[in-house]
């Protein structure tokens, strides 16, 4: 077939095709004994431009899963949308919501089914598993995934979690005599800990500030409830009346 | 026909008892070095194909048969999208017309039949040897070839298996 | 044109992909009914995975371009590196040691990295290069494993095992793959460690490490083998091969994971922070402590 091997040889010289770009902002997620917190800024950039103040990078799933996306916000969108589309799925099939560790292995499987032509994102899974206890998985673009107590990823991701290391999981501290850590944070030290966090993030990464979303999801009887309704503006989002309870806190980061 | 036992994997020996003479038939031995997967993959589709020919038809492929099949293969692949990179040392006994056989054999396809062959860098230091050697001594001159090459390559491997095919079959030799 | 062409070439890449898809398929169909619901299994609903590839000339160099940062640091999806597995067979079973520390260029991605996957009960695989790619093709060797248990009533040979996957990545063989894994446990023939990699490369062995602080291991681990060490022993030798790697290599570290595989299947022995191992008696100073090679002229006593 000559016809075949010429179009293969007069193919036009091309430009690298590059689909992808990188939109800032940072996303963290901390689980606790019976909750899980689930946090991102919510500024979109593009080099030194700022897209947009208000674009949100933490998603709530089903009323025990928040999934936080962060990386190229076009991708992240589309795979979020496309993680909700098989969730909706599943709940047509099964007749209820899908567990935590199944969800985790489901975004592995549509991660690596880009292998060869990844989703640029990188995704941290907060929620509460099944025996009620608060879960983190995070994963790596093509689908790597661990569960883990804290994660940072995103621009500031080298500022902060070095300062969770410290603060969560009491890296490079020696208890007091006869004293020792905790092995779980109860929610009232994790707020202001995810607070902090991006406050200081925004000081010092131009591309983190203008505004906070943090999801809290509380396993069912949490003790961390009445903390949370004390709270200024805490808003519930939860969507069935049984079980697990999402609530999202909204604040303002700096804007410059 | 002999054959270095190491399989490296950069600067790391990774094993050194490796063997990489298959024997594909009751008279016919083959050497394969080259790229790492392609060799052994190669060299196990060769071996069942040399092996479905013997079931079926109840007498084995003779060595010039067998080298002219393998060619093919080799050129074959090398005119697809991942072509093998595998060279190769095919020596067989005809047992009908009884004369041995040696096949050079590339990656690309090229064969040629000789009296010795080498591939890899040894193949620097033992051809000049083999071109002056007696060959009537061929197990003498072959310790020389492995002498020389342990002698003189920088890299230099360590052991090497060491096969005879003839008249009674395929045997493995110690120096 | 073009599009035509790539689409029903068989000698292009994506020709390549459907041929391995194809390869895995062939024996099992696997209907929905396997998975409860096509929501069920990501990418491999049909049974075989699928994958997306980009609509490039050359999807490979589409991918090493984006990914690859040995050539181009600043490339954007970068790919976790960097570690040091062990694997070694003797008398009392096969010890796989690994450390636990991922980077992303010099950035410590993480430290709790679990490096040893557990295929089933007596299956163990290793993590070396692409993170995913391991955790991936790891876990669908397990279900395969699983699927010649129920059709032939026996459990998977550690051999067979290692070639189901040693032929599904060769099959993906230049497309960017990125594995170096030893898959270890015990079947029929006793304790069994081969390593496969991406290359396709399978070999069959006694004592093998992967990673950029293998050569320390080896240094370490070499000298310490015997056949029939103690369990103890070899416990130990496991340990202290991925602590001097960990102290060595600095792609390595954080803390050490340790297995035994035994008759009855794998035992998970302990996870050892590496620094505390140091500060315990690993490290040189502790070792030289009170001691000296200078060589006084003994003390007289005079009186």
């Amino acid at each position: 077939m000559p016809a075949m091997v010429s179009s293969m040889s007069q193919q036009p010289t091309q430009q690298a095709f590059n689909p992808y770009t990188e939109n800032g902002g940072t996303i963290l997620a901390i689980a606790g004994a019976d909750f899980s917190v689930i946090a991102g800024d919510t500024r979109q950039s593009e080099g030194y431009s700022i897209q947009t103040r208000y674009a949100p990078k933490v998603f709530k799933l089903t009323d025990k899963a928040v999934l936080a996306v962060n990386g190229f916000a076009a991708d992240g969108n589309m795979f979020v949308k496309k993680v909700r589309q098989r969730l909706e799925w599943y709940r047509h099939a099964h007749a209820k919501d899908m567990p935590i560790r199944a969800i985790a292995r489901l975004i592995q499987t549509m991660l690596y089914a880009r292998r060869f032509f990844p989703y640029y994102v990188y995704n941290i899974l907060g929620g509460i598993e099944e025996d009620g206890t608060g879960a983190v998985y995070s994963f790596d673009p093509v689908g790597s995934y661990e569960r883990e107590a804290c994660r940072a990823a995103g621009a500031a991701q080298a500022l902060v979690q070095p300062f969770l290391d410290n603060q969560i999981y009491f890296k490079n501290q020696t208890p007091a005599p006869g004293s020792s850590f905790p092995k779980h944070l109860p929610l009232t030290s994790v707020l202001p800990l995810v607070i902090d966090s991006f406050t200081s993030a925004t000081e010092r990464h131009i591309e983190v500030g203008d505004g906070l979303e943090i999801y809290v999801v509380l396993a069912k009887n949490s003790t961390a409830l009445q903390s949370l309704q004390s709270l200024r503006g805490a808003q519930e989002v939860t969507t069935t009346a049984d079980g697990e309870r999402v609530f999202v806190i909204r604040r303002d980061l700096k804007k410059d | 026909m002999a054959a270095d036992t190491t399989a490296a994997r950069s600067i790391v020996k990774m094993k050194v008892d490796e063997d990489k003479i298959k024997t594909l038939s009751p008279h016919l031995l083959m050497a394969y070095s080259g790229e790492p997967g392609d060799t052994v993959q190669f060299a196990e589709y060769v071996e069942r194909n040399i092996r479905l020919y013997q079931i079926r038809n109840l007498y084995a492929l003779r060595p010039s048969a067998a080298a002219s099949w393998i060619r093919r293969s080799l050129a074959e692949s090398l005119r697809s999208r991942r072509p093998y990179s595998v060279n190769l040392l095919l020596g067989g006994y005809d047992t009908a017309t009884h004369d041995p056989h040696l096949y050079w054999i590339d990656y690309l396809g090229t064969i040629s039949e000789v009296p010795f062959a080498a591939h890899g860098y040894g193949s620097y230091f033992a051809l000049s040897l083999l071109d002056r050697g007696p060959l009537e001594e061929g197990l003498a001159t072959l310790k020389r070839c492995i002498d020389e090459v342990s002698k003189r390559l920088v890299v230099s491997p360590g052991n090497y298996k060491i096969k005879v095919v003839d008249k009674d079959g395929v045997r493995e030799v110690e120096l | 044109m073009n599009s035509f062409v790539e689409r029903y070439s068989t000698t292009s890449a994506t020709g390549q992909l459907r041929r391995a898809q194809r390869l895995a398929d062939e024996e099992d169909e696997f209907s929905d009914a396997a998975w409860g619901s096509s929501a069920g299994f990501g990418n491999i609903v049909k049974g075989s995975p699928s994958f997306m590839v980009p609509n490039t000339p050359d999807p490979t160099s589409f991918l090493r371009l984006h990914t690859d940062d040995h050539a181009d640091p600043s490339c954007r999806i970068k790919i976790q590196h960097g570690t040091t597995t062990l694997a070694f067979r003797f008398q009392g079973g096969v010890i796989v040691a690994v450390d636990s520390r991922a980077t992303a260029g010099s950035y410590i991605a993480s430290g709790t990295v679990k490096k040893v996957i557990e295929i089933n009960p007596y299956l163990l695989g290793t993590m070396a290069g692409g993170a995913a790619d391991c955790q991936y093709w790891e876990t669908y060797l397990g279900m395969h494993c699983r699927l010649h248990e129920l059709r032939n009533r026996e459990r998977i040979s550690v051999s067979a095992a290692s070639k189901y996957l040693s032929n599904l990545v060769y099959s993906y063989k230049g497309m960017g793959l990125s594995m170096g894994t030893m898959v270890c446990g015990w079947d029929k023939t006793g304790p069994a460690v081969f390593y496969v990699d991406s290359d396709g490369t399978r070999l069959k062995g006694d004592i093998f490490s992967v990673g950029s602080g293998s050569t320390f291991a080896y240094g370490v681990l070499d000298q310490g083998y015997r056949w029939d060490l103690t369990d103890e022993e070899a416990q130990e030798l496991g340990r202290r091969s991925i602590y001097a790697a960990g102290h060595r290599d600095a792609y390595s570290g954080n803390t050490c994971n340790l297995y035994h595989v035994k008759e009855d299947g794998w035992k998970f022995i302990g996870n050892y922070d590496l620094a505390q191992l140091h500060n315990q008696g690993y490290g040189y100073e502790h070792r030289v402590e009170g001691r000296s090679s200078a060589n006084p002229p003994e003390v007289v006593a005079t009186a």
